[in-house]
Order: structure tokens, then sequence, then C-alpha cells
């Protein structure tokens, strides 16, 4: 790896000479990968380097896409200097980086470091601005435009296989948990489209033993949406010859009251649950938990981001974030052109989406928001249950549907099922299990 | 600048927006201030709900508008922050137009307008290289008659003008880095009498850097020995306002025919400049003055922002609607365009004085020949010009259509996109 030395950076960010960055250590043991190692900033360096990485890696030597890499490089540099100046609250100075970044880079560039600095630029700017403006204690923007954001989301898992992933794996373990129970009760914590379960419900359908009778109980904030998912699925169902009742509950998990949610005896429940950055899909967290041990459920699936909590320090949050998003972006660059119209949808609409509210400026309660759901459900005793081969037999058939696959990589490791890019996971997928249940048996 | 006196102007504005919503709000619950801006923030952004109707940029920036020129703290965070919320400079339209004037009035409300359009200026130029800049310009006029317009009717009006004269000269102050000539050599090549010899002075507004011009001259006289043109090529630069121009400036000969070039110039000049520049074209006994501006009217509501914003509202809406259906939705050209409308739009609205070396203050063909009128009686098109022009729109999309100037006073050609008209060119001699 070569050293970065100024002749590397674009003669045209001229005024520019990189500054020394503080240093901060950190122990975390939940880090991909197990070891608790010192991490300096040098964890920024390591996202830097995959950049230059990435970018040198880039197919297509000629000098046209050569400047957008050098270019692609010296922002990324600019927009750490400005991150660290936003979180030192030297918001004068960010101001002045993000004036530049935000005139410079373009997100059609070729260079998919300079793709990412202009939306994490724009992202920057909305958070200075908010902190200037004395607001900022709305972590997730308020839901409009929900049309285009759902249907960015489509197509994004039309593009790649990350969403896929997280409903075939978990639709396995769930298919597992349900294995000759004849009333069964899905939980879907954001059903959004229920994009996953017509899957599901064709397995179920083609049982030997025959279909269960299914409940699903989808929660989700717009009425009409759940109303809508509901007719949906239900005429799906009944095309498959599946009994099925569907009770929409137009509340966030965390601001559900246990009693709206009905448990039947002798029904088998699944808790579903896709991590995001949408919008705040969850509400207030603890109660969300609080929920999940009242249903005690026989399955819980869950599938997470892999990035730092929120309520963590601004710089490690923007770290992990610039990481993840990168390789999100990296592998969309891998297959679709910079000029590709779904590509420019699903960076725009979702993922510009994501990183200004993973960079937001946290509000009230904040503080409460689980770093990392795997560890929460440990400490309330949950039992975890390894994700079974066939599951991950399920994760390597999705990736063989995709053209890049040879850049997807699928991880095992503590019970989880982790889906990536390269050598960084994006997506962990992990089962539980109630702790109220003395047995689960698993099917073979 | 003083960076620490910008820094406590910031935490100022902080601190007064807290202190603001403290008195407001009960002390009570502390946190209950931040709810209730987000209650009612959210009621407002709900009533919106842009799936169902399309234009609410539009609505909420008239609203700001309004707010700012009330200076009403309270209403104008709260705008700001919806906005903030909503925009993004890559998505539609009304999340663009949202996003570069939140960034004008954010300025306006903070008066940071000077320094942040100079920071913007700066790296501008710094980023800018003649292929980039070509780039761009050579992709628009592919995709949109807006510039090549201007050319096409001020190229018939000059030649028609200079008919028969032996000796040109081409004064040429516009910002379309000499795309507008190869068609006027062209034609100067081909005319049946003996080709004419051709000086092209083109006058350097800040921002162009001299390289640049070094290359734009280069291939000009590389394309006249093409043409078998006599050719020459001046540059004139090294002031910092369009004003500080005078005759001698130009080098004109006794024995040459003069031809000024105005393409968005005259609008460069800042206002109370405006007369005495006209003037001074009037000194140089110019055969034909050529003038081609925007449709866009900054100046008559200098004191009145909400008149203002409206106005520059209602044009750049229409400019980037036309870019939006004339490019490709990941289009670097049309970016780049849209980040210079985002520079004008923050030197109109939150430059006092004249932002920074270049105003962009635009004015109506209407009231620009009041101020020629005088000086210079209009010059009607020919025939063949009209038909050039019309020939030139019939190249692009359908949405594009001519307007010849109707009134007593009018005179000049307009441009119009979808019946409203967008550029305005006109021609000019010294009466």
């Amino acid at each position: 790896m070569e050293s970065l030395s100024n002749e590397a950076f674009t003669p045209s960010i001229r005024e520019y000479h990189p500054r020394k960055l503080a240093r901060t250590y950190y122990n975390n043991s939940d880090i991909d990968g197990g070891d608790a190692e010192e991490l300096q900033w040098i964890n920024g360096t390591q996202s830097y380097e995959n950049m230059i990485n990435m970018t040198k890696n880039k197919s297509g030597g000629h000098d046209h896409h050569h400047n957008d890499h050098q270019q692609g490089l010296s922002l990324i540099t600019l927009l750490m200097e400005c991150a660290v100046a936003i979180s030192v609250d030297n918001l004068e100075e960010a101001n002045k980086m993000l004036l530049e970044l935000t005139q410079i880079a373009s997100p059609y560039s070729a260079s998919c470091a300079e793709r990412v600095v202009a939306y994490f630029a724009k992202a920057m700017a909305r958070r200075v601005m908010s902190s200037c403006l004395g607001g900022g204690t709305i972590m997730y923007s308020p839901l409009l435009q929900t049309k285009a954001i759902l249907s960015a989301f489509q197509t994004f898992n039309t593009i790649s296989p990350f969403i896929k992933f997280a409903h075939f794996t978990a639709n396995q373990a769930i298919l597992e948990a349900f294995h000759q129970r004849d009333r069964v009760h899905i939980i879907d914590l954001d059903i959004m489209q229920g994009l996953q379960w017509p899957a599901l419900f064709h397995i179920l359908a083609t049982r030997p033993e025959g279909p269960p009778h299914v409940r699903m109980t989808a929660m989700g904030t717009s009425y009409e949406a759940l109303e809508e998912t509901g007719r949906q699925l239900s005429g799906f169902a009944r095309r498959l010859g599946i009994s099925f009742e569907f009770h929409p509950v137009g509340r966030k998990p965390g601001d559900v009251d246990p009693a709206m949610v009905q448990t039947r005896r002798g029904e088998t429940i699944a808790v579903h649950w896709l991590q995001h950055s949408l919008y705040d899909a969850i509400g207030v967290n603890w109660k969300t938990m609080r929920l999940l041990e009242i249903i005690a459920p026989r399955v819980i699936t869950l599938v997470e981001q892999e990035m730092p909590p929120h309520s963590g320090q601004f710089l490690e949050r923007f770290v992990g974030a610039l990481h993840y998003y990168s390789t999100i972006f990296d592998s969309l660059g891998a297959t679709l052109g910079c000029e590709d119209v779904n590509r420019h949808k699903v960076e725009h609409w979702m993922l510009e989406r994501e990183i200004n509210n993973v960079l937001a400026v946290g509000g009230a309660g904040e503080e409460e928001m689980f770093g990392s759901w795997r560890t929460e459900l440990v400490r309330r005793g949950f039992a975890q249950v390894p994700m079974s081969g066939n599951s991950m037999t399920q994760a390597q058939l999705i990736l063989n549907m995709f053209p890049a696959m040879h850049g997807y990589t699928i991880q095992q490791g503590d019970g989880t099922l982790r889906l990536g890019w390269k050598e960084t996971g994006l997506y962990t997928a992990s089962v539980w299990t109630s702790p109220r249940l003395m047995r689960y048996s698993r099917s073979d | 600048m003083d960076i620490t006196l910008q820094a406590q102007e910031l935490h100022y504005l902080t601190l007064s927006q807290r202190q603001y919503s403290h008195e407001q709000e009960s002390m009570q619950n502390p946190n209950h201030h931040h709810q209730q801006h987000q209650i009612t923030t959210s009621q407002t952004l709900e009533s919106i709900d842009p799936s169902a109707s399309g234009k609410w940029a539009e609505k909420l920036l008239k609203e700001c508008a309004k707010a700012i020129s009330e200076k009403d703290s309270g209403k104008i965070h709260h705008f700001l922050w919806m906005l903030n919320e909503l925009a993004s400079p890559y998505g539609d339209c009304d999340q663009k137009l949202a996003y570069y004037f939140l960034q004008a009035f954010f300025c306006k409300a903070t008066e940071s307008g000077e320094r942040c359009y100079k920071t913007l200026i700066s790296v501008a130029e710094k980023s800018h290289s003649f292929e980039s800049a070509r780039k761009v310009i050579l992709k628009f006029q592919e995709v949109s008659p807006w510039t090549t317009f201007g050319h096409v009717a001020s190229n018939g009006a000059i030649l028609e003008a200079m008919d028969g004269e032996a000796k040109l000269h081409i004064i040429d102050i516009s910002s379309t880095y000499c795309t507008q000539w190869p068609t006027l050599l062209e034609a100067l090549a081909t005319r049946n009498d003996d080709t004419p010899h051709l000086r092209l002075t083109v006058v350097v507004t800040a921002g162009t850097g001299g390289s640049v011009m070094k290359e734009i001259g280069q291939r000009m006289e590389k394309f006249a020995r093409l043409m078998g043109v006599p050719f020459e090529f001046n540059v004139v630069s090294g002031f910092s306002r369009l004003g500080e121009l005078k005759e001698e400036d130009f080098g004109v000969r006794d024995d040459e025919a003069v031809a000024v070039n105005c393409i968005g110039a005259l609008r460069k000049v800042s206002v109370i400049e405006r007369s005495p520049f006209i003037r001074m074209l009037h000194h140089l006994r110019p055969k034909v003055v050529t003038v081609v501006e925007e449709e866009a009217d900054f100046t008559s509501n200098l004191d009145e922002f909400m008149a203002c914003s409206e106005e520059c509202l209602r044009f750049y809406s229409i400019f980037f609607e036309m870019l939006e259906e004339s490019f490709v939705p990941t289009s670097n050209e049309r970016l780049m365009l849209e980040r210079e409308s985002s520079r004008s739009i923050l030197s109109v609205l939150a430059c006092e004085g004249e932002g920074g070396g270049e105003c962009e203050r635009r004015e109506k063909g209407s009231q620009w020949c009041e101020r020629l009128t005088g000086d210079f009686s209009p010059m009607s098109f020919n025939d063949d010009g009209v038909d050039d022009v019309k020939a030139l729109l019939r190249r692009y999309r359908a949405g594009w259509a001519l307007l010849p100037a109707q009134g007593t006073d009018a005179t000049g050609l307009y441009l119009t996109w979808k019946d409203e008209p967008v550029v305005w060119a006109s021609a000019w001699k010294p009466s």
C-alpha cells in the first residue's frame, strides 16, 4: 500500500494541507472479528485505505477515470477533516470545508469514493445547519415522499442481494421453528410492503403436512399502507390455499401496548425485524424489548446493520458509517455503470436518506437506543439459536443470482450469518428464542 | 476573515434560538420545547404531503421569504429547519430548489452571504478547467437552445450590419467561451465577396482563468486558418468589474467596423454603472450592438426581499425544470449548471452591495430597452435571421418557441420554454 503524499492530491485543491488529526482510542469487544483491539483513529485510516484499495482496484484505467479516482481520494481526506471539525463543535471550520466539498463532489462520478463524499457532505451540511438552527433533536427525518423511498427500497432489492439475504435466511429459520405446527403467528415489527412473506407462504403451502393456519400481526406507522399490504398478502395467501388472518397495528413496536398484540394458546409465534436507517421503525427501544419478553415468541429473526451505535461519539459513528456506506456504494458500482438510473435512485432515495439519519444530531432518548440488539437480547436472557446449514445454503443460493457474486461474502460466526462485500460485513442475521420456553427443538 | 468572530456569530444564533424556544415553552419539561417544535413541524410537514401535490418547495420557500422580510425569528428558524429536512441537491426539482434557496436564505438570515459567496467562487475557479467548462457549455448547447438562440440571433444581426465591410472588429463580452464564433467565421468564409479580416477581442469576466482563454484563443486561430479567414485574437482582462472598462481598453482602430456582442454581459455590470457602461459602448461607434439577456427582474425589487425572492424562485423554477427535462438524470453537466445557478441565487438574495465582484442582477428585455434607448435605437432582425433561429429551434425537443417582442416600444426576440419567455435577444445601432 502506497503512503499518501501530497502529490497524490488533485492539484485543484491547492489550499488544503492535511493537518494532524486527533487520535482517539477505544476498546470495543463487539467489533467484528472478536478481538478487542485498541483502535486508534487509524480505524478511520482503515476506511481511508479501503477507499484507496477500492479506487485502485477499479477496472477501466483510462485517464478520465483515473483523475476521478484521484479526486475521490483527496475528497475523502477533506471529508474526514470536516468530520473532526464537527466532532469538536468547530462548526465554522466545518462549514467552510462543506462549502468546498458540496461544490466539487459529484454523485454521478465514476469514482465511488466521490459519490460517497457527495452524499456524506450533504448529510453533514444538513447536520451543521440543523445545529446552527438550534434544532436537531429529531434524529430521523419525517417520512414524506414515502412512495419514492419504498420504491427505491424495492429497486435496491432487485439490484443487490442484501434484502433477499435478510428475507430468505430469516424465512428459513422461521420455517424450521414452524415445523409440524399447525397454527402460527408471524409478527413483523416493520412490515413495509411485506416483500418478505410471499416466499415463506409459498414454502408453507407446499409443506408435506400441508399449510398451517397463519396469523400475521403487522406493525408500521401508516395505517393506510398497512391495510394495502394486508390486502396484497391476503390475496396471495388465498391463492395458495392458506387460511390467513391479518392484523394491522398502526404503531411502532416501542409504542405498542402489549395488549394490542393478541396471542392465542397453542400458536407458534415468530417475530421478525430487518433493521434499517430509513426512518425510526422501532420507537422506544426498551419498550420493544419488553414487548418481546411478554410475547415470548418461539423464534425471533433479527437482521442488523453493522454500524456503530448512534449513542456513541460522532466521529466514531462517522467513521463506521463511512466504511459501511462506502462498501455498499462500491458493491453497486461493481455491477452498475455511473449513469445507471436505478443505481442513482437507490443512492439518492435510500442511501442518502440513511446517511442523513445516521449522521444526524441525536435527540432526547438517543442514549437509550441499543447499540447492538444481539447484545441486548443476550442481556435479557434470550437464547441464541445458531443459524442452520440450510440458512447458509439459502444465502449462497441468493448470491448465485447476482452477477458480482465474487465480491459478496458470507461469513459464519457466533451462530450468526453475515453478508457483506469483500472484507466488510454489512448485514448480520441471527435467530433467538424466548427465555420462557423450556426447549426449542429444530428440524434436522 | 476572523474565524473566531464568525464562530461567535453562529453560537450566538444558536443560543438565541434556544432562548427563544425557552421563552415560548414552559420550563417544567426540559424536553417540551423540542417536542413542541417537532409536533408543530410535523403538522406543517404533513399538511404539505409532497407525494400528493407537486410544488411543495415553492410554498415553503415563499413562507420562509415572508418570515425573513418580516424579521420573524421564530418562523425563520421553523421554515429553515423544514427546508433543511426536505432539501437535496441530488433529487427532484423541488428538492434542488429547496436546497439552493435554503442556502441563500440561511446566509441572508445570518448575514454571511458575502463570505459564503467568496468561498464558493474561489472553489469553483480552482476546480474548473478548460476541459470541464467546455464540456458543460457544449453539452448544454446540445440539449437546449438556451445559449445557442442568442448566438444565432446575434450572428444574424452582426452579419447584416457588417455586410460589405472589409475589416471587422467584434468585441465579445460573454461567458460562452467563443462557441458563438465558428458559425460566424464559416458564414464570413462562404460569402460571395472577399473574405473580410476579422479581429476578435474577448472580454474576460472574472472567474475565467488565463489558461482557459489561451486554449480558446489557440482553437479560434486554428479554426480561422482552416476557414481561410484572416484573424486576430485578443483578450481584455485584468479588471475586477466590467464597469471599469473604458474605450481605450478595446484598442479600436479607425478603419474597422465594430460590433459589440453582449451575451449575458450587461447583467454583470453593477446597477449604478449600467448607464455609463452603455454610453461607453456608444463611444466605440459600433455598427451594431447585440444584447442577449435572460428574462428575469432582480433589480426593481432590490429593497423588497419577498418580491425579489419570488421573482428569483419563478425564474429558477423554470430554469431547473428545463434542465431536468433536457438532460439525463445523472448528468454532471447539469449539476454544474445547477451549482452555477446556486451561486447566482446566493449573490442576488444574500449579498448586499455587489457581492464580491460580479453581481447577477438581471433585468427584463423591456427594462434593457429603456436603458439602451437614447444612446441607441433598435435594429430589427431580418427575415433570414429569424428563419435561422426557427431552424435552430426545430433541432431541439418540443417546448421551445420564438416570440417576437410585442408592444409599441418593445424590440427583439424572445425564446420561450413552455410559453414562458426565458431569453431575450436584440440588436441596436447608435442613434
